[in-house]
């Protein structure tokens, strides 16, 4: 369980994130949406200890995360945007180490390693340097190592950047899979498709603040709109119906 | 089309930025950094100024000498900077994030070429212009040249600058294009052996040891022939000196003009020589790093059981964590090649004490023997912390963007520096204590010396390594292309100031003790009950001020890092 508390976090003058107050039980996969700059990824570095708040707690699991960070990670299992990883490593060693963080030792890590390999497809690439990975398998391996512990907690941020298709479905259907099995999942992404296809409950933040928080159905009721599609109900509660005519305009042109 | 300076004009306005960013920021890291240069330039005038000045005031044979050290710095400068050329080619030209960018813009390769050259000549010799400055000045000053001498120096320089990168840059795409995609490994090792031969075979050249030595010759004659022949008259470094040399000593007799001329001809050949290269080369070079998908990784299993082996009885994150560090260090070519030279330099270092001629000395031999073995702790401890800044100061910065895995990990972040900490410290203290031994031995100190000795250094290590990972970690950076930018950065800096303020208290505090044993053993008399209160009381400090700077910067390290944000 992820419990967020007036969670506010500020840059000088600026604020990222202000009052951020959000539940996610068990079992749920939880879509944070929100436009650039919208503070989701600072939100998430403030979720994984990464970032301290500048007020407002952030609760894993019961634990708080600024008062027992050690026990508070040793759920979570976290997939930034950015995969930086060890280049010099091999992807197996790579999966080793991160298993070693988290106390396992390499006979625990073995047999965990070579079944998140074949889920993730990267089998073939286990011996091979990390630096001769593509952007996309890069990220395959650092969902790998998120799982590696079995966390009861996964945050992930922008979970289909650099994915195929191919690599986007299994990585839809291994969240599922983790929900059903009781895990909670808090994932942030631009991908709506993503969250209109597995997400449970959906938060929309934007300038900081979270304006609308609850499942599509509730989304579409508060938006008011016969429209659908979650990019309608996404712009439209975003206040961003102008990019429409924004389009509108530069077709316009185009066909001048 | 002519799109030079619009390439030119991105890296004009990042430097823009910077400066803009720092002016902003705090004033007090370019204040300290502008007093350390001004410093250093100071000192080094005052030195070459006091050297010419001497050299001048030995009749005939100053004006020699001055030419040939004039000659000396200019090879020196000749190969620092066709070395530097080299590396920064190698990034600037290959591995730069902006070419997959250049590459895709209507540009001519010609264009590239000339501005990646610029960038080049810019990058590797801003500092030997900055630093050579006062030697130059140094001889114009003593030598009472005229104006114009200062303005025909920058003359001279331009040409010679040009020299040098061309031909580090041909030689770099020659390299490239023999050792195809990303063998990058290969070239950094064939380039540091290269450039250790380059540099002996330079050193053997001069032969130094013949100045010193005038008896070696069989007359004064042929002494004077050899300060008086050009060393080797193909070399750009010779033509500068053949240019300047005439207007420091009016009655040298040399043809200015025609070694100016030598110099501006060759560095505009080579520059026309240089992009009809890169347009055969360059271009195939670059597409070739592309490639590659796979790397090859030879693995020896004994040494991975060995290290295995070896972190047994650590926990499993600690040994993960050091097991990790290993592999990335010897799979990291930059590395390698550093430590390579580092290497060349500690033989050079302990091959000097084999030739040291101390029974030629009017002083007792005892007396330097045990004289040089105890300044020699500052040597070793210089050569310890030149080491240390090189691989102990980055240990915290290689994690680099990657930090956020062990930031985000319930790993705490005081076992990692402790375990940074312990990774280097056993190493360190295996080097120091056979140099120290090793050195002792080849000087034949006595017993009470050499042990010491290999007290201190054992003690003054585990200050230098501690000092080393703290302050790594009060000045980390995480963001960087090469380790080397990581250590020659502003903390690589206060570093060593640090090491050199630590290992210089440490001398001090034995010195008195050390005095004391020297004049007893020397007038035979029987060392008294203070001089042995004496030494206690001096180790004693030596082991607390050794504690203090491994726990000081250890805790602001730790400190730090955990107030750090934007480290990803």
């Amino acid at each position: 369980m992820i419990k967020l508390i007036n969670l506010t976090k500020k840059f000088g003058t600026f604020t990222a994130v202000d009052t951020v107050s959000l539940t996610v039980e068990p079992g749920t996969i939880f879509g944070f949406l929100g436009p650039n700059g919208a503070g989701k990824t600072t939100t998430i570095r403030m979720m994984v200890g990464l970032l301290k708040p500048t007020s407002g707690e952030v609760i894993i699991e019961g634990k708080n995360i600024a008062h027992e960070p050690v026990e508070a990670k040793k759920v979570i299992g976290f997939v930034p945007d950015r995969s930086f990883i060890y280049e010099k490593l091999t992807g197996r060693e790579f999966l080793e180490f991160v298993g070693g963080l988290y106390g396992l030792s390499k006979d625990e890590c073995r047999e965990k390693i070579q079944t998140l390999l074949e889920v993730f497809g990267l089998t073939g690439w286990g011996e091979e340097l990390i630096e001769s990975y593509s952007h996309g398998m890069r990220q395959r391996l650092v969902l790998c190592s998120a799982l590696i512990h079995n966390p009861r907690v996964i945050i992930v941020d922008e979970p289909v950047v650099g994915l195929d298709p191919r690599g986007a479905r299994l990585v839809k259907a291994v969240f599922k899979d983790l929900a059903r099995r009781g895990k909670t999942i808090f994932v942030s992404t631009h991908v709506l498709e993503i969250a209109e296809e597995i997400c449970d409950r959906i938060a929309i933040i934007q300038d900081g603040r979270v304006t609308v928080s609850g499942t599509i159905e509730e989304l579409k009721e508060i938006a008011n709109t016969s429209d659908n599609r979650l990019e309608a109900l996404f712009l439209r509660l975003t206040g961003e119906d102008d990019t429409r005519d924004a389009i509108a305009a530069l077709t316009l042109e185009r066909n001048e | 089309m002519n799109s030079l300076p619009d390439l030119l004009h991105p890296r004009w306005q990042c430097l823009k930025h910077r400066i803009k960013d720092v002016r902003a920021r705090e004033m007090l890291k370019p204040i300290i950094l502008a007093c350390l240069a001004l410093g250093f330039w100071s000192g080094t005038f005052i030195v070459f100024y006091r050297v010419l000045a001497y050299f001048q005031g030995i009749e005939s044979l100053g004006d020699f000498l001055a030419a040939k050290l004039l000659s000396m710095i200019l090879l020196v400068f000749f190969s620092i900077l066709l070395f530097s050329t080299i590396i920064a080619c190698l990034s600037i030209y290959y591995l730069s994030d902006d070419l997959q960018l250049l590459f895709s813009l209507p540009v001519s390769l010609s264009d590239v070429y000339v501005a990646k050259l610029l960038e080049t000549t810019v990058t590797s010799s801003w500092m030997v212009l900055l630093f050579g400055t006062p030697i130059f000045l140094a001889f114009g000053v003593v030598y009472h040249a005229p104006l114009m001498f200062y303005g025909y120096w920058v003359i001279v320089f331009v040409p010679l600058i040009i020299t040098t990168s061309t031909l580090g840059v041909m030689f770099t795409m020659t390299l490239v294009t023999v050792f195809p995609a990303r063998r990058t490994r290969d070239i950094m090792v064939l380039l540091s052996i290269l450039f250790t031969v380059v540099l002996y075979i330079l050193f053997r050249l001069l032969k130094p040891e013949s100045l010193v030595d005038p008896e070696s010759f069989s007359s004064m004659i042929d002494y004077f022939t050899t300060l008086r022949t050009v060393s080797s008259p193909f070399l750009p470094s010779v033509w500068a000196s053949e240019c300047l040399l005439p207007w420091l000593q009016p009655s040298y007799r040399g043809n200015s003009g025609f070694f100016l001329l030598m110099l501006w001809s060759t560095s505009l050949a080579l520059l026309v020589i240089g992009d009809w290269t890169s347009s055969r080369l360059y271009y195939n070079g670059w597409s070739k790093s592309q490639e590659a998908k796979r790397t090859r990784l030879t693995r020896r299993k004994t040494f991975t059981y060995a290290l295995e082996l070896f972190t047994k009885p650590l926990s499993p994150a600690i040994r993960m964590l050091i097991e990790k560090d290993v592999k990335v260090f010897l799979r990291d070519t930059t590395q390698w090649s550093q430590l390579l030279l580092l290497f060349g330099l500690i033989i050079v270092y302990v091959y000097n004490f084999t030739v040291l001629p101390l029974d030629r000395s009017p002083l007792p031999t005892f007396y330097l023997q045990n004289l040089f073995s105890f300044l020699n702790l500052g040597l070793a401890g210089f050569v310890l912390s030149a080491l240390a800044v090189r691989f102990v100061f980055p240990a915290v910065s290689l994690e680099g963007r990657a930090f956020w895995i062990i930031r985000t990990s319930p790993f705490p972040l005081r076992a990692f520096m402790w375990s940074k900490f312990c990774l280097y410290v056993f190493p360190l203290i295996v080097l120091a204590v056979i140099l120290t031994v090793v050195t002792n031995w080849l000087l034949e100190a006595t017993t009470f010396m050499m042990m010491l000795s290999v007290i201190t250094i054992l003690i003054m290590t585990v200050g230098i390594t501690s000092l080393g990972v703290g302050m790594g970690a009060m000045y980390p950076r995480f963001r960087h292309d090469n380790t080397a930018e990581i250590s020659a950065g502003f903390g690589g800096l206060v570093y060593m100031i640090c090491a050199m303020a630590l290992i210089g208290v440490s001398i001090i505090l034995e010195a008195r003790p050390v005095y004391i044993f020297f004049l007893s053993y020397l007038k035979k008399a029987p060392l008294s009950g203070w001089f042995y209160g004496e030494l206690s009381a001096a180790l004693l400090l030596l082991v607390g001020i050794n504690i203090a700077s491994v726990v000081l910067p250890i805790r602001y390290g730790l400190r730090n890092l955990i107030s750090m944000e934007n480290h990803e």
